[in-house]
């Protein structure tokens, strides 16, 4: 292993369910405010942040460019700025190879996104399909990806009780954070008594409409201390992309998944993904998606996600103790807040949520239809 | 570390993206597209070094990036649900009202599923594995919803249940009454029955502004042809665009109309319909309309349009007929009182008939029409038509059509040999001289004629039903 990226400061505003008195802008400058004042970095072209990464995405903000309506906000002028437009865990990625090739020692990372402002999530998920033949069909993130619940749920055995208690298990997770967007608790009567949407999708099955935005500071191995006296190290990344159709794809195999996870797991030199992590956040947008993520990255056994969730697994294993995507983070990201998430664990500072001398974490985020595309990073104190 | 916000005076914009642009196809896809928009037919690409056929297809193959562009499948207009979710919420991109179900499908010489809409069944009783067939739009938008939907392949329609073993009818006995039905028929020898087919499924305006769409225009041009010597006219009903309908109130307005207008006139309408529709919309409009006669057809064939001189395909199509919707339509139509007029395009549709008729429901005389020229079919020969003639079963009555040019050339010989003729703008649009005809009522006085030269009758209305057993209504 030769090199590592450290990230030495995250900071948020709360995801909320109408942030309607902000502007996006609004929502990234206390994230900025908060990383400049953990960690005394400045904008000082010789010692400073010379190089931003921010993630939006144009639909959402309903302009073209919206990197462009934040360059002021994350101080961009006159510096190397580039947008990440796409499940922002892939700028972690982004910036550990801007650091690790040499091109800057440290780059703020910064995203945004405010889903309350589309009328539609699913008509902008709609445009993530071609024109000719998927667009018009009226495809979008919930339809597409009912067929892969169909599908794992045919092959798992995982039953609407068993997508119950993970919505369950997430909202009590989620009220000891104090970043969760604030949802009410429910019963697993609630959740399977809640109007179906997409067949066996049902309304409490997937993430609710949020607004957030999140900073990041990443440093080389060599200036890391001058930032902090806590970082956490990226020490393993890999991503995947499967096929684009939704019918080229064996959709339950977990196929860019597993070759994400297999790419981190080498950098980082993971032996038994099992055992080797204290804590881990998948990005379940949906219900179904957190055994099977889980299968995905090698933490559960293949085929086995229905068991896990009977068997308590997930709470032996420290997963999604945040109370994971599905409580509620926009699009674009969910999985960047996994690693956030992880970061607080790491650094021992995720309050009533805190693993007792966490050392390592695996955070996953994934973006497309039905998981097409595929992230894990490996963090370690 | 969030500041408290003053939302006096706050409000928030409604603002709308709105963009409509237009996207290149690219040319894989525009094949793709416009085969199923001219051609009803779904294809796919196959990757021969991955021994794989997608569809939607595309120019390279992303597993060995083998260029498969021209590698093109013709796929099955039918396969297998594979997945399915049930939309239950509404939006501005969903192309339907909820609920609806959204379906990958396997089509029926595809490797990978595709996503496509299924309907015509309610959703609850959607399965994974059932057999679904496409169903095409009737206007184009130049995407994969010129296949407007699939639907559940119809079961082979039952109207009565399979009768216990049938008798063998080859050696029976005529009753009395056949018996003097036969003698008044022979009595009548030297009449010929004409009739006139008014539009068919495809024959459309453009092709011979003459051809009927509406009600009013069938009723119209019917009577010209009663008029002109016809005693029973063809009909496959067509909506206003002038595409062939199944829909049960178009079809019983346009016969109806026919009928208000010329009482005396015998209707026999399509079992055929027109393209692509399923058993089920084939046979229960004849039994919601009870026509006096139905067309009843043989022999599951090709059905296409070519250019004769260079033997280029323009539209492909297969014509179901299985020995089952033959049996069960006929069954259908003796059921409910309806003469079938058995339609053969070759021997092996009469062939088909001689087996089914072993069953013995149908009623005496059995009425044949030999159908000449389709393409599938075969093209109009003497020799042919003569052993056709021969091997009809005892006591039948035959007529007969042709295509194009072979019309008059067939009806002329079953004129002289005491069989009945057909014309019409659905078999040609064109007089023996070249010109348009100015309706199906100019091919009908031509083949008035041609029974004067033989020295035969047109047979009227009445005189039809008593030579081919129709009981009239």
């Amino acid at each position: 292993m030769g090199k590592r990226v450290a990230i030495c400061a995250v900071s948020q505003i709360k995801n909320d369910g109408d942030y309607w008195y902000l502007r996006f802008q609004n929502m990234l400058l206390p994230c900025l405010e908060a990383i400049l004042e953990q960690t005394g970095v400045t904008f000082d072209l010789d010692k400073g942040i010379r190089d931003i990464i921010t993630c939006s995405d144009d639909v959402y903000d309903a302009r073209t460019i919206s990197n462009n309506g934040v360059t002021d906000v994350v101080g961009a002028h006159l510096r190397g700025e580039e947008k990440m437009a796409q499940e922002a865990i892939n700028g972690l990625g982004y910036a550990m190879a801007s650091i690790l090739s040499g091109h800057d020692d440290v780059v703020l990372f910064m995203g945004h996104c405010k889903e309350t402002q589309t009328e539609s999530r699913l008509m902008n998920t709609n445009l993530a399909f071609d024109p000719f033949y998927s667009r018009p069909l009226g495809l979008d993130f919930i339809n597409a990806n009912a067929f892969q619940a169909r599908e794992y749920q045919d092959k798992s055995g995982l039953t609407d009780e068993h997508l119950a208690k993970i919505v369950v298990r997430s909202r009590e997770n989620a009220k000891k954070n104090p970043y969760a967007r604030e949802n009410e608790l429910v019963t697993v009567q609630d959740v399977m008594k809640s109007s179906m949407i997409a067949d066996p999708i049902r309304e409490l099955h997937l993430y609710p409409v949020t607004d957030w935005a999140f900073g990041m500071l990443l440093c080389c191995e060599e200036r890391a201390y001058e930032f902090t006296d806590n970082p956490v190290w990226i020490t393993g990344f890999g991503n995947c992309m499967d096929s684009y159709f939704l019918g080229d794809r064996d959709l339950t195999s977990n196929f860019s998944l597993k070759r994400a996870a297999q790419r981190a797991y080498e950098m980082a030199g993971i032996k038994d993904p099992k055992k080797d992590f204290d804590v881990v956040e998948l990005m379940d947008s949906f219900a179904y998606q957190l055994p099977l993520w889980a299968e995905g990255v090698g933490i559960v056994d293949e085929g086995k996600g229905a068991e896990w969730i009977d068997g308590k697994g997930a709470d032996d294993q420290n997963v999604n103790l945040s109370g994971g995507m599905l409580n509620g983070n926009p699009i674009i990201l969910g999985g960047v807040a996994r690693a956030l998430e992880c970061v607080l664990q790491l650094r021992g500072e995720a309050g009533k949520s805190q693993v007792k001398g966490a050392k390592r974490a695996l955070a996953h985020g994934c973006y497309g239809a039905a998981g097409q595309h595929q992230a894990v990073v490996v963090l370690e104190k | 570390m969030m500041q408290e916000f003053d939302k006096n005076d706050c409000f928030t914009l409604n603002g709308k993206l709105a963009l409509p642009y237009s996207y290149f196809a690219g040319r894989v896809g525009s094949t793709f597209i416009t085969t199923i928009r001219d051609q009803k037919k779904i294809m796919g690409v196959r990757c021969d070094t991955c021994n794989k056929v997608f569809i939607p297809p595309r120019q390279t193959c992303e597993r060995c990036f083998s260029d498969i562009r021209e590698n093109w499948v013709d796929l099955e207009n039918t396969g297998i649900v594979t997945n399915f979710t049930v939309v239950r919420y509404d939006d501005k991109h969903l192309p339907r009202k909820a609920p609806f179900v959204l379906a990958l499908i396997k089509l029926d010489g595809a490797d990978t599923p595709f996503v496509h809409i299924l309907d015509g069944i309610e959703p609850e009783k959607v399965e994974v594995g059932m057999k679904v067939e496409a169903v095409f739009a009737k206007e184009t938008t130049n995407t994969i919803l010129d296949i407007d939907h699939f639907a559940p392949v119809t079961e082979r329609v039952r109207v009565i249940e399979p009768s216990a073993p049938v008798a063998k009818q080859e050696k029976k006995e005529l009753s009395k009454d056949e018996r003097d039905q036969l003698e008044r028929r022979k009595a009548m020898s030297h009449k010929v029955i004409i009739t006139a087919a008014l539009s068919g499924a495809a024959t459309m305006k453009n092709q011979n502004p003459n051809v009927p769409y509406t009600p009013k225009e069938f009723a119209e041009e019917a009577a010209k042809c009663y008029k002109a010597g016809a005693a029973m006219v063809h009909v496959h009903a067509r909506e206003e665009s002038g595409m062939a309908t199944h829909e049960h109130d178009k079809i019983k307005a346009t016969h109806d109309a026919i009928k208000d207008k010329t009482p005396e006139l015998i209707v026999n309408l399509s079992s055929a319909v027109g393209m692509g529709k399923t058993p089920e919309q084939r046979i229960s409009q004849i039994i919601h309309v009870k026509p006096e006669m139905a067309s009843l057809n043989t022999n599951t064939m090709n059905f296409s349009i070519v250019e004769r001189k260079t033997g280029k395909i323009f539209l492909d199509y297969v014509f179901e007929n299985t020995f089952t919707m033959l049996q069960d339509f006929g069954r259908a139509m003796e059921e409910n009182g309806v003469k079938p007029e058995i339609e053969c395009y070759d021997m092996g549709g009469l062939d088909n008939t001689l087996i089914i008729m072993k069953q013995g429901f149908f009623t005496f005389p059995i009425n044949f029409n030999f159908v000449w020229g389709v393409a599938g079919g075969q093209s109009f020969r003497p020799d042919a038509f003569i052993a056709m003639k021969n091997a009809l079963p005892p006591n039948a009555n035959y007529t007969t059509c042709g295509v194009g040019t072979d019309e008059f050339p067939c009806i002329t010989l079953s004129c002289m040999l005491g069989g009945h003729m057909r014309v019409g703008l659905e078999d040609n649009i064109r007089t023996p001289k070249g010109d348009l005809a100015k309706g199906s009522f100019e091919l009908v006085e031509w083949a008035v004629r041609i029974a004067e030269i033989f020295g035969r009758e047109p047979a009227t209305p009445d005189e039809a039903r008593e030579i081919m057993g129709i009981v009239k209504r």
